[in-house]
Parts: structure tokens; sequence; C-alpha cells
């Protein structure tokens, strides 16, 4: 039976890495999964912690009773929207002043109804737990036969408890789903480590640095591209690559692709279907 | 960049600044500091440690301490980079992230300038919705592309604006 998820989407996606979106709305959907987008949504309130955590709470629950008004569980395919919203959940069902704060709020400004009973998946999750691996490899037309490294980003994995789509000190799913569609993975030390991204804010060099390394990482152990399910992600490792590259002295030139870009190649799709002439990095080298 | 410890000499530990932390912490549902027994364990990993000097730790033992205000206005809160590694790993199940984030929500509510982007990324959000608009992105060959030309659905933005941007700033006023 297809399932159906209000699909929120929030800052990054909908204003620069429509690369992750669009192979998103074309592979998901491929796997009984109905998508439906949500009107009158915002930001998740995950890049103004460090200014006010209330107003990042309110951001985070505002969404979720959006998608709770529709009757619909949420895919929520940015790791940080997804903690946002999953740890504003758990934090507003565990402190009744909390609630009570950003509840009536919501109702008062907004008219919206905060339920906070709703289930929130994240890609990892969602292609993993839901989807599963026997149907992903059931559809495989054209395996990828690449060595490809898995970077989960800091929020698909921590912290544990906030409930996390994957194992914060073994994330093991990627690198399943990597070998379902016929690549090759395995660990390596630098595979829980930050692209730098959220440092972008406030110390940029710091910031590509942190992209740099990560990458040379990735390339000195003999990988051919890199997996990410994170639009930060995308936007230091792959977008970014070429100044990170400056800025550490080094040449990189590694191929990133979103795990949904992946799948898709995997289950025949067009690269125009899947967004891949966005992305920045040389991805044409290996499709 | 300040480092803390220089300026323990100069003031008194301030309970009530300390209290008020450990009351906010707790709402979150976050433990008192005054349970971490200084194992670096957070600092070991910090990913903000090797480039920017950041030591979790050290930052643990001046709220434990009393010496909060020092570390409000240390440059050091900034290089976090919110990775959730020292709330992962501590032993002791503190959160060393998020009394940083805690403490600089105090920096911005004294009304001193807010560090880096930040300003940007809450105008923008008071704005529209989102932290920047969407973006026209170029593709390899400089060729431009907005959410229209890759037949995507336009920004899903706050229908009530007004209401939104009302709620958000009422809050910003209120204590956590």
């Amino acid at each position: 039976m297809t399932k159906k998820l209000g699909l929120y989407l929030g800052c990054l996606m909908q204003t620069e890495q429509y690369n992750y979106e669009i192979s998103i709305r074309n592979v998901i959907p491929e796997f009984d999964i109905e998508l439906v987008d949500l009107e009158n949504t915002s930001c998740c309130g995950a890049p103004i912690r460090s200014i006010n955590m209330l107003m990042q709470m309110y951001l985070a629950a505002r969404n979720i009773a959006i998608c709770e008004e529709k009757g619909l569980d949420m895919y929520a395919p940015c790791p940080l929207g997804h903690l946002s919203l999953v740890e504003t959940m758990n934090r507003l069902n565990s402190s009744r002043e909390l609630r009570e704060k950003i509840v009536e709020k919501l109702r008062e400004k907004e008219g919206l109804e905060y339920k906070g009973d709703s289930r929130i998946f994240h890609t990892v999750d969602l292609l993993y737990d839901v989807i599963g691996l026997e149907r992903i490899k059931e559809r495989v037309e054209k395996p990828i036969k690449w060595r490809i490294a898995c970077h989960y980003g800091c929020h698909t994995i921590r912290y544990t408890g906030a409930g996390r789509p994957d194992e914060a000190e073994h994330p093991s799913k990627m690198g399943k789903i990597i070998k379902a569609i016929g690549g090759e993975t395995w660990n390596y030390s630098e595979k829980l480590n930050c692209c730098g991204g959220p440092l972008m804010v406030t110390h940029r060099e710091a910031a590509l640095t942190k992209t740099g390394e990560k990458i040379k990482a990735v390339k000195d152990r003999g990988f051919d591209a890199i997996a990410i399910v994170c639009p930060y992600g995308g936007r230091m490792l792959d977008a970014r690559q070429d100044k990170a590259a400056s800025t550490i002295g080094e040449k990189l030139g590694v191929p990133v692709f979103y795990l949904t870009q992946l799948i898709g190649l995997a289950i025949g799709k067009k690269p125009s279907e899947l967004g891949l002439n966005l992305n920045l990095s040389p991805v044409d080298r290996l499709i | 960049m300040v480092d803390i410890t220089d300026l323990f000499n100069m003031s008194n530990p301030d309970k009530d600044r300390q209290d008020e932390l450990i009351r906010q912490l707790a709402i979150l549902g976050i433990k008192n500091p005054s349970l971490c027994f200084q194992c670096a364990k957070c600092t070991s990993g910090c990913e903000a440690m090797k480039l920017l000097e950041l030591q979790p730790h050290s930052i643990m033992a001046s709220v434990k301490t009393g010496f909060i205000e020092e570390v409000v206005n240390s440059d050091l809160l900034w290089t976090c980079v919110g990775c959730y590694k020292c709330k992962e790993r501590c032993p002791q199940e503190m959160s060393p992230v998020e009394v940083m984030f805690i403490l600089k929500n105090w920096f911005v509510a004294s009304g001193k300038s807010i560090p880096g982007d930040y300003q940007n990324l809450l105008q923008g959000i008071l704005s529209r919705g989102y932290i920047q608009e969407p973006l026209e992105v170029l593709d390899k060959n400089n060729e431009k592309w907005s959410r229209e030309k890759l037949g995507l659905p336009s920004l899903s933005q706050p229908k009530n604006m007004n209401g939104f941007v009302s709620a958000l700033t009422e809050l910003a006023a209120e204590k956590l």
C-alpha cells in the first residue's frame, strides 16, 4: 500500500541544494511513497539555535503542526531539520512549561494546532527501515560499481538521546544501501567527521579547511566518490569543493553524490531526472 | 582570542547566573554541569579543537565553578560547530554543546552585536521564513537555474507573516 508522507524541505534544499530535492521527488515515489507538498512551512530553527532556542523550538513546532494538521507523518530529508524537529517534539513532550509556552503561541499567533505525536523520517531511515534493502535491490537495473565513501553528516547520527536515523558511533545503513545498489564501501577513520558547514557563519576559512581535510581523507583512502544525505554536506563537499581545495592547497576533484541520486542512477533514471547537472564536483567522470 | 582561564583572577563566581543556567538546562532535560568530572573526552573529539582551540571541558570547568560571564563573553563559544560529539560521548551525560548554545543565547540577549552572519540568517527568517531567498544556482557550464526553471514548486512560506514574526519577536524577549 502506498504510504503518504508530508515533504518538509526547509531552507537549504529550497534555496540552493536543488539536486537533493529533485532526486528525492523522482526517486522516493518509485518505492510506493507518495510525497505531499506542505504549504505555510518555514525554517526549522536549527540555524538560529545559537541566537535563541525558544525561537528555534517555535519554528520546529510550527512545521510539525502544519504536517500534523494534514494527518500525515513527515519526511524531513535535511538532518539538521530532522534533528531540530524530533528534538523539539521530545522536549515539548517532557516539559509541560515549554509545551504550554510554545503551543499557546502557535495557536494565538498562527492558528496552528500542535499535537506532537506524529513520526518524522529522514532519508536514511526511510530508505533502510521503511522501504528496505530488498525492495531497493529488486529495482536495480544498472548497478553502480564505484567505491563510495559514506558521509553521514553530524546530525544524521547524533545525538542518540534524540532518536536518530542511524547509530552514532557505528552507522551502517548508508553503507548497506550502497552495497544493495552494487557499490563498494568500507569504514574509514574520518567517517564521522564534520563537513565544516555550520562554521561558515562565523569562521569561513576554518570551515573550508575542515571540508578540504574530509575530502582529502576520502581521496587518500582510495574511494571513487562520496555519498551524502545532508544539504549542508552538499553545499560544502560538492558546491564548495574547489574553494576547500585551494584553502588547504591540495588538488581534490572527488565526485560527490546525494544517496538519492545514486539510487536513481541504479534504478535507471536519467541524470537530468536526478539534478546531476547541478552537482559541481566532477560526477561526469563516473556516470 | 581571549583564553577563559586568564580572566579567572579578576572576578568572583556568580551563583545567580549559575543557578539560572542550571534551571534552563533542566528545562531542556540536561543535567547539572557540576557532575562533570573533567575527563576531557569532549575536548578529545571536539571538531573545533584543532583549528580553533575550543576546549569544551574548559568551558564546563568555568561553568561549574560559577564563572559564567567570562564564558558568555568569550569568542570561543562561537567556534562550536554544533556537531554534538561532546554530548554523545560524555560519560556523565553532560552537554557542553548545549551549555554553549544557552550561553550564546545570553550573549545575544544582552544586546551585544551578533557575531558572523547570524544577523542575516535571522533577518532572512523574519522577512521570508527562511535563512536566504531561493538562489539562482550555476551548473558546470555556468548556466543559471532557478526553482521555476527546474520545474520545482515555489517556496512554501508562512501564510500569516505578521503572526509568524510577532510570535518570534515575543519569544526573543522571553526566558527559556
